[in-house]
C-alpha cells in the first residue's frame, strides 16, 4: 500500500517539502525571536534543515549504507559517501560555532544581564 | 630529506603552529614566533614568482582532481596569499612591539590569528567548493572569537552580532553548496564551472542568488554590510585592521572567482555586480560623514573602499580588473596602517572620538603625520600608491568609453575627502590635547613605517608590481586557462 | 644647528631657479600600463616657471623668522617639487601629479596657522580637490579621445567632445584661478593661511590655474578661435570667458573695498587682478595673451610685496584690521614705500608695469571690437582705486588707534630684503617695459604659435594703438615725486599739528572714543547704498555652499539610519532581497 513511497520522486519530494519546512521554521524563529539563546537554536535548526536536504536528496530508496563489510564488497548499491561526509564535516563545524556563540552570550549575559538580541545597544553612537 | 615546499604550507603552517602552542611555556615568544611565521610565509611566496608565471601549480591532496581535493596556486593567488601574510606579519609585529593590551598578546591572539589567516589562505587556494565552505567557517570563528577577545560589553556584543549575521550567511552559502552539488554531483571548482551550464535557469538563478547574497553579507557589500560599522566600533583596532585588510579581500576575492568561473560570460552579472559596488561605494561614503568616531568612519571608508574594488572587478575588462587588485593590496596596506595608528591613538587619549583627539598632532606627531599619509593615499593623490590604483581602474574604464563608473569614484573620492579631512583638521587644531593614557615607545612605529614606506614606493613605481597585477587579473579573468589546467582538457 | 636647518630651506627654496637655469634633456619616468611621465622645460611653463623661481626665495626668507619649524620647510619644499613637476610635464598625468601634490601641501601648510578655522580649510581643500577631480576626468576624457596622455592638440573631435573637453578643463582651472562664482575658497584661506604663505598663495599658486587655462588653449589647433566660431573680432567661445573674468574682477573689486581686514581685501583684490587675467585669455589674440602673461608677472610682484609687507605689520602690531592701525608711516618706512609702490602697481597707474600690463589687455579687447567688456573692465578697474587707497590710508596714514600701532617698530631684516628686491623689480619693469615683452613674453607667444609683440626699444611700449616710453614716464614721475617730496618736507614744519585725534576743527559734529576715525571704516556701508554695487555687497555664494553641505548632511544622516539596527533587521532585508529578486526572476523568467 505504502509502495509509491519507494519511488525516488515521491521519496525525495517528502524530504525536501519536510526539510523546507524546518528551514523555514528555524528563519522564522531566527527573525520572530529575541532571546539570544532561541536564535542560535534557530540558526541551528536552519543548518540541520540544509544537511537533511543534502543526505535526503543524493539518496535514493534501497541504497545502502557506503561501507564495505563482510558481505558487501562491491561499490554497487550504495549511496553516494561524499554528502555523508560533507554533512559530517559540517555538523563539526556547525556545533563549534554554536559552542561559541552560546559560550558568548553566557559572558555577555553575566556582565549585562540582557538576553534578548534587541537589547544590545552598547555600540550606537 | 630535503625540505619539500608546496602551496599546502599556506595552511598547513600556521595549522601547526596554532595547535602546538599550548605546548610554549615562554609566552614571550608568542609574537615573535608569529611575526617569523608570517614573514616566512611571505618570503615563500614570493619564490614562487617565477614559477606560477609559468604555469599555475596544482598540489594535489590524496586523489587527483576533479574527485580529489586540490590547492590552486596562480598569479592571484598566490598575490593575496602574499598579502595575507604581509598583513599577518605586519600586525604581529606591532603587537610584539607595542604596548597592546595582555588579551591582543596571549595564547588565544596567538592562535586566533594563525587560524584567520590560515583560513583565508585556504579560501584564496581551495580548488574545491565544500573545502571552500570549511575554510571559510574556519575564518568566520576564529574572527567571532576575535572580535569578542577584549571580552567587555561591546567586544561580547560586537562578536555576537557578527556570530548571528556570519552564521545565516554561512548557511545561505552551504545551501547552495548542496545545491549545486546535488545538481552537478560536482564539487571541484573547475568541474562545477564546467557543468553549471547546463544546470536549469531557475535552478542557476537560485544558486547565484544565495551564493551572492551569502558572499556579499560576507564581503561587506551593500545592502547586506549593516553589520560591519558595529562589528568594527566593538573590536579591538589591532584585529579590525585584520578583518579589513585580510578577511574582506579573501571574500572579494571567492565572489568573483566564482563569478568569472560559473558563469561562461561574466557580461550577465556585469550590471548587478557594478550597481552593488556602486551603491556600496557611495553610501558608505556619504554615512561616513556624520561619523564621529574613529573606527566607525574607517569602517564606513573601508565598506567605500570595498565598493571601489567590486565596481571595477565587476566591470571585468582586465584593466580593471588589474587595477582592482592592485587597489586590493593598497587598501590592505592602508587600512593597516590606519587601525593600527587608531589603536595607538586609543591608548593615549582613551578615547578616540573627534572631540577628543583634538590637537594630536601635538601630542603625537609622528602618528598624525603617518594618519596624513594614509588618508592621501587611501584617497588616490599623488605621489602616493592609491593614486596609481585607483588611476588604473579609471584607466580600464576610460579605454572602455564607459563614463559614468568614473564619474561615481570621483564623487566617492570627494565626499572621502570631505571627511578624512575633517578628522586632519581637528588633528591639527591648535587647542590643546587632552591625553590621559600611556606614550608608546618608538617601537611600536616601525611597522607603520615601513608600510609608509612601501605605500610611497608603490605610488612612485607601480611598475615594479605590474606584471604580477596583469599576470593576476589574467589568471582571475583566464575561465578557459582555469579549467585547462585543472581538468586538462579545452573547454 | 638651527642655522643649518635655515640654510638649507633656503636652499631648498632656489631649486625652482636652479632647474630654470640648469635644466638640459627630458626626463621619462614609465609609470605603468605605458603610462610614461614626461618632463621637459617648454617655453610656455618656462615663463611661469620663471615666476617661481623668483618668488619661491622671497617667500622662503619671511618664513625663516621665528622659532624653526621643520615640517613647514619640508612641506614648503614639497610644495615647490610638485609646482615644478606641474610646470615640467609634458603630460597630463606628470601634471596631474604636480597639480596634487601642490594642493595637498599647500593645505597642511594652511593647517600650520593657528587661525584657521574648519569652515577654511575645508573649503580649500574641497574645492581644490573638486578642481582636480574634474581636471582628472578631463584628462580622462582626453585620453578615451586620443589614446594618449600627452598634451598636444587634438585634432578631429566633434563638437560635443571638443564641449566636453573644455566644459571639464575649464572648470577645473577655473576653480584653481578663483572665478566667480567658483572662488568661496580663496578669501577664506588668503586670509586664514600663516601671513607670510598668504603671499604664495596669492602671487605664485593661483598662476598655476592660469597656466593651465593657457595650456587649454593649445589643446585646439586652433584656440579658441577654432570652436564656436568668431563674435565680432574674437572668439566666441572666449567671449563667454572673458565675461565671466570681468564679471569676476567686478564683484571682487567691490567685495575689496568693504573689507575691514588687510588680508580679505588682499585676497578680493587677487580674484579681481586674476579676473583681468582670465578676460585675457579669452580675448586669446597674441596681444591678449601678451598682456595676460605681463599682467601674471606683474601681479605675481605686486602681490608678494604687498602680503609680505602686510606680513610686516601684522608681526610688528598683532592687527590685521584697518580700523586697529594707523600712523606707521612714521615707524614702518620701508613697508610703506613697499605698500605704495605695491598698490601703483596694483591699481595700474603709469609708471610701474601694472599700466602697461593693463594697457596690452585694453588694447587687445579694442581690437576684438568687445567694447562692452572694455568698458566693465575700466569700471573695475577704477573702482580698484578705492581699495588701493585704503590700503595705504588705513595703516599707515591718519591716527594710531591701537596702543599696538602707536609703539610698532619696522618690521625685521627677512620681511624688508624681499619687498626692497620686489621694489627694485617693479620699479625697473616700469622703466623697461619693452625688455620685459621682448625677452619674456615674446618667446612664449612664439611657442603658442602667435605673433610676438616685439618693442622697438627696451624702454617703450608700442601697440598699433600706441604706446610709451617707459624712461622718460620713469623720468617724470620721479622728479615730480621729489619736488612734492621736498616741498612737503620744507613746508612741513608750519602745519598745524593736531592735538588729540578728537580736535576736528572743520566737523560738523564733535566725535567721542566711540565714533570711528578712519575713512575707511564704514566704507562697505556707505557703499551698499549705491543701486548695483549694493545687490553685489548683500549677496554671496557662501549660502549656496552652505545648503549644499546641508543637503549632503541631511541625506547622509537618512542614509545612516540604515546602519542602525540589529542583527534581525539585517537578516530580515537580506531574505526580503532574496526573496523579491527570485520573484521578480520567476516573473520575467530572466
Amino acid at each position: 500500500m505504502l509502495e509509491f513511497l519507494d519511488s525516488p520522486r515521491v521519496f525525495h519530494g517528502i524530504y525536501l517539502l519536510g526539510s523546507l519546512m524546518l528551514f523555514f521554521i528555524g528563519l522564522y524563529g531566527l527573525l520572530a525571536k529575541r532571546h539570544l539563546l532561541k536564535i542560535f537554536v534557530s540558526i541551528e535548526i536552519m543548518e540541520l534543515a540544509v544537511y537533511l536536504i543534502l543526505i535526503a536528496l543524493a539518496t535514493s530508496p534501497g541504497e545502502t549504507a557506503p561501507i564495505l563489510s563482510d558481505g558487501l564488497l562491491t561499490f554497487t548499491g550504495m549511496a553516494d559517501p561524499i554528502p555523508q561526509a560533507l554533512t559530517l564535516t559540517a555538523i563539526v563545524i556547525g556545533v563549534a560555532v554554536t559552542a561559541l556563540g552560546t559560550s558568548m552570550a553566557i559572558q555577555y549575559h553575566r556582565l549585562t544581564g540582557k538576553v534578548g538580541v534587541g537589547e544590545m545597544t552598547e555600540l550606537k553612537d | 630529506m630535503t625540505l619539500h615546499f608546496t602551496p599546502v604550507w599556506f595552511i598547513a603552517v600556521p595549522l601547526l603552529l596554532a595547535f602546538l602552542s599550548p605546548l610554549w611555556v615562554r609566552l614571550r615568544l608568542l609574537m615573535p614566533i608569529l611575526l617569523g611565521a608570517h614573514v616566512a610565509l611571505f618570503a615563500l611566496a614570493l619564490s614562487w614568482i617565477p614559477t606560477v608565471r609559468v604555469a599555475p601549480l596544482l598540489e594535489t591532496i590524496v586523489i587527483a582532481p576533479p574527485l580529489g581535493i586540490h590547492l590552486h596556486l596562480d598569479a592571484v593567488s598566490l598575490l593575496l596569499v602574499a598579502l595575507f601574510n604581509v598583513a599577518g606579519a605586519v600586525v604581529s609585529a606591532f603587537l610584539w612591539l607595542s604596548h597592546a593590551e595582555p588579551h591582543l598578546r596571549g595564547r588565544p591572539a596567538f592562535i586566533l590569528i594563525l587560524l584567520l589567516i590560515a583560513g583565508s589562505s585556504g579560501m584564496v587556494l581551495t580548488g574545491d567548493i565544500f573545502n571552500l565552505y570549511v575554510f571559510l567557517e574556519i575564518v568566520g570563528v576564529s574572527a567571532y572569537a576575535l572580535t569578542a577577545l577584549r571580552r567587555d560589553k561591546q567586544a561580547l556584543e560586537a562578536g555576537l552580532k557578527y556570530l548571528i549575521v556570519g552564521s545565516v550567511a554561512a548557511i545561505f552559502i552551504l545551501f547552495a553548496i548542496v545545491l549545486l552539488y546535488l545538481q552537478t554531483g560536482q564539487l571541484n571548482l573547475a568541474a562545477l564551472a564546467r557543468d553549471f551550464g547546463h544546470i536549469p535557469a531557475p535552478m542557476q538563478a537560485l544558486i547565484g542568488l544565495l551564493m551572492l547574497i551569502g558572499l556579499a553579507i560576507k564581503a561587506e557589500l551593500f545592502p547586506f554590510n549593516f553589520w560591519v560599522p558595529d562589528i568594527y566600533r566593538g573590536a579591538d583596532p589591532e584585529i579590525t585592521a585584520l578583518f579589513s585588510g585580510v578577511l574582506v579581500k579573501a571574500f572579494l576575492f571567492v565572489l568573483f572567482h566564482l563569478v568569472f568561473l560559473l558563469l561562461a560570460d561574466p557580461a550577465v552579472a556585469r550590471t548587478w555586480l557594478m550597481a552593488l559596488g556602486a551603491t556600496t561605494m557611495l553610501v558608505a561614503e556619504a554615512v561616513a560623514l556624520r561619523q564621529q568616531d574613529l573606527r566607525r568612519m574607517l569602517a564606513y571608508s573601508s565598506l567605500g573602499q570595498v565598493g571601489l574594488i567590486t565596481l571595477a572587478l565587476g566591470f571585468a575588462s582586465e584593466a580593471t580588473t588589474a587595477g582592482a587588485l592592485f587597489h586590493m593590496v593598497n587598501h590592505t596596506l592602508i587600512k593597516l596602517l590606519l587601525f593600527l595608528l587608531t589603536a595607538l591613538m586609543l591608548r593615549r587619549f582613551l578615547s578616540v572620538r573627534l572631540a577628543d583627539l583634538q590637537g594630536l598632532g601635538r601630542a603625537m606627531p609622528l602618528a598624525a603625520g603617518l594618519f596624513v599619509l594614509g588618508a592621501l593615499a587611501v584617497l588616490g593623490l599623488p605621489p602616493l600608491s592609491g593614486f596609481a590604483s585607483k588611476l588604473w581602474i579609471l584607466k580600464g574604464f576610460a579605454e572602455a568609453q564607459v563614463f559614468w563608473p568614473i564619474a561615481l569614484i570621483l564623487l566617492a573620492a570627494l565626499l572621502e575627502a570631505g571627511y578624512y579631512f575633517r578628522w586632519i583638521k581637528v588633528f591639527y587644531a591648535p587647542e590643546p590635547p587632552v591625553t590621559a593614557g600611556q606614550a608608546e615607545g618608538d617601537w611600536a612605529y616601525t611597522p607603520l613605517l615601513l608600510i609608509a614606506g612601501l605605500l610611497l614606493l608603490l605610488g612612485v613605481a607601480p611598475f615594479l608590481l605590474e606584471d604580477w597585477f596583469v599576470q593576476a587579473a589574467k589568471a582571475l579573468l583566464g575561465r578557459g586557462a582555469f579549467l585547462e589546467s585543472v581538468l586538462g582538457v579545452q573547454p | 644647528m638651527n642655522l643649518i636647518v635655515k640654510l638649507l630651506f633656503l636652499a631648498l627654496s632656489l631649486t625652482p631657479a636652479m632647474t630654470l637655469l640648469t635644466w638640459d634633456g627630458g626626463v621619462a619616468w614609465p609609470l605603468f600600463g605605458g603610462i610614461t611621465l614626461l618632463f621637459d622645460l617648454n617655453p610656455v611653463p618656462g615663463f611661469f616657471l620663471l615666476l617661481l623661481a623668483l618668488g619661491a626665495p622671497l617667500v622662503a626668507l619671511p618664513m625663516l623668522r621665528g622659532p624653526r619649524d621643520e615640517p613647514a620647510y619640508a612641506l614648503y619644499a614639497l610644495l615647490l617639487l610638485g609646482m615644478q613637476l606641474l610646470l615640467l610635464a609634458g603630460d597630463f598625468i606628470g601634471f596631474f601629479v604636480g597639480w596634487e601634490i601642490m594642493t595637498w601641501s599647500s593645505y597642511l601648510l594652511l593647517l600650520r596657522s593657528p587661525r584657521t578655522n574648519l569652515e577654511g580649510a575645508q573649503s580649500y581643500i574641497l574645492f581644490n580637490l573638486a578642481s582636480a577631480f574634474l581636471l582628472l576626468a578631463g584628462m580622462l576624457v582626453f585620453y578615451s579621445f586620443t589614446g594618449d596622455f600627452r598634451i598636444h592638440a587634438v585634432t578631429g573631435l566633434n563638437t560635443l567632445q571638443q564641449l566636453s573637453l573644455l566644459t571639464l578643463f575649464g572648470l577645473a582651472f577655473l576653480i584653481k584661478v578663483g572665478a566667480l562664482p567658483l572662488h568661496l575658497w580663496v578669501p577664506r584661506s588668503y586670509d586664514q593661511a600663516p601671513d607670510v604663505f598668504s603671499a604664495f598663495l596669492s602671487a605664485l599658486m593661483s598662476k598655476m590655474g592660469i597656466y593651465a587655462l593657457i595650456l587649454l588653449l593649445t589643446l585646439f589647433p586652433e584656440g579658441l578661435a577654432g570652436l564656436f566660431g568668431q563674435f565680432l573680432k574674437g572668439p566666441a567661445a572666449g567671449y563667454v570667458l572673458a565675461w565671466i573674468g570681468v564679471i569676476t574682477s567686478i564683484v571682487a573689486t567691490f567685495k575689496a573695498i568693504s573689507q575691514e581686514d588687510m588680508k580679505r581685501l588682499l585676497a578680493y583684490s587677487s580674484i579681481a587682478q586674476v579676473g583681468y587675467i582670465v578676460t585675457a585669455i579669452g580675448v586669446g589674440s597674441s596681444l591678449a595673451i601678451g598682456g595676460a602673461l605681463f599682467h601674471s608677472l606683474v601681479h605675481t610682484l605686486v602681490k608678494l610685496l604687498l602680503f609680505i609687507a602686510i606680513a610686516g605689520i601684522v608681526l610688528q602690531t598683532g592687527h590685521r584690521r584697518f580700523i586697529d592701525l594707523g600712523q606707521l608711516i612714521g615707524r614702518m618706512p620701508i613697508s610703506f614705500f613697499g605698500v605704495l609702490i605695491g598698490i601703483i602697481g596694483l591699481a595700474g597707474m603709469p609708471p610701474l608695469p601694472g599700466f602697461a600690463s593693463k594697457y596690452l589687455i585694453y588694447v587687445s579687447l579694442l581690437e576684438a571690437h568687445w567694447l562692452l567688456l572694455l568698458a566693465a573692465m575700466i569700471l573695475s578697474s577704477t573702482a580698484a582705486f578705492v581699495y588701493c587707497y585704503k590700503l595705504i590710508y588705513g595703516p599707515f596714514l591718519g591716527h594710531a588707534n591701537s596702543p599696538e600701532a602707536r609703539v610698532a617698530t619696522e618690521a625685521p631684516w627677512q620681511y624688508l630684503v624681499p619687498q626692497i628686491v620686489l621694489m627694485g623689480l617693479l620699479v625697473a619693469l616700469g622703466i623697461f617695459p619693452g625688455w620685459a615683452i621682448e625677452i619674456l613674453i615674446d618667446p612664449v607667444l612664439t611657442a603658442l604659435g602667435m605673433t610676438p609683440i616685439g618693442a622697438p626699444a627696451w624702454g617703450q611700449l608700442a601697440t598699433a594703438y600706441g604706446g610709451y616710453d617707459g624712461v622718460v614716464l620713469m623720468s617724470v614721475f620721479a622728479t615730480v615725486f621729489v619736488l612734492v617730496t621736498a616741498i612737503f618736507f620744507l613746508l612741513r614744519g608750519r602745519m598745524r599739528q593736531a592735538g588729540s585725534p578728537y580736535d576736528l576743527s572743520y566737523a560738523g559734529e564733535v566725535p567721542t572714543a566711540e565714533t570711528p576715525l578712519h575713512y575707511g571704516a564704514g566704507l562697505g556701508r556707505e557703499l551698499r547704498r549705491i543701486p548695483l554695487v549694493g545687490w553685489i555687497l548683500s549677496h554671496s555664494t557662501q549660502g549656496f555652499y552652505a545648503g549644499l553641505v546641508r543637503q549632503t548632511q541631511a541625506a547622509a544622516g537618512l542614509l545612516s539610519g540604515l546602519y542602525s539596527g540589529n542583527p534581525q533587521t539585517w537578516i530580515l532585508l537580506a531574505v526580503l532581497i532574496l526573496a523579491a529578486t527570485l520573484t521578480v526572476q520567476t516573473l520575467t523568467g530572466a
